[in-house]
């Protein structure tokens, strides 16, 4: 059974463009599918505190869909790489990109608040 | 006594899902530490509090939002 990832890359910004897509194409290849990952660039930014003595990454935000079991070894390979400051992977099986509630549902989860409230008296 | 009711921004807006990646919105609801805003104050309903704060905590850990504003290392 394969589910949908969401994972952030945050790139040593003193690398080149081209050594970063490098790395990540590198990376990508280890999880074994046929379909590429939808890959967005962020680009270099200010952290918002210092990592080490970072001051700026190279933000990279991909989402995929893979088998769980393969997980474990593409994190180790992450791990392993000093050219990443740090990286972030997460369940991307919620309704961030769903587009907005109706107005049943509004009214759906208003109604349903409302019982809790109730129970609360 | 029961505290007024206040509008949920999330719901009014109509989110489903709080994002994390999203720093202008989480950064309305952190407080000039840089701490998580309780519902109490921010009017946010239970199951977008929840949400919220777990998203602040991932982008924390990702450098998108500070640990602790005004700090310098």
């Amino acid at each position: 059974m394969t589910r949908n990832y969401e994972a952030v890359y945050i790139f040593d910004s003193t690398l080149e463009d081209a050594a970063i897509n490098e790395k990540l194409g590198r990376f990508h290849g280890l999880l074994g599918t046929t379909e590429q990952p939808e890959v967005t660039h962020w680009g270099r930014r200010q952290l918002a505190y210092y990592i080490g003595r970072r001051e700026n990454g190279y933000y990279v935000v991909s989402r995929f869909n893979i088998d769980p079991t393969v997980l474990p070894e593409y994190e180790r390979a992450w791990k392993l790489d000093d050219g990443v400051v740090r990286y972030l992977i997460t369940l991307h099986e919620h309704e961030v990109g769903a587009p907005p509630m109706s107005e049943e549902e509004l009214a759906a989860q208003a109604a349903r608040r409302d019982d809790d409230d109730d129970d609360e008296d | 006594m029961r505290r007024p009711q206040k509008s949920c921004p999330f719901c009014e807006g109509r989110v489903r899902w709080v994002d994390y990646k999203d720093d202008r919105t989480l950064g309305r609801f952190i407080t000039d530490q840089g701490k998580i805003l309780p519902s109490r104050l921010s009017g946010t309903c239970a199951r977008h509090q929840r949400q919220l704060s777990t998203a602040i905590k991932r982008a924390r850990y990702l450098a998108i939002i500070p640990y602790l504003k005004g700090h310098t290392a």
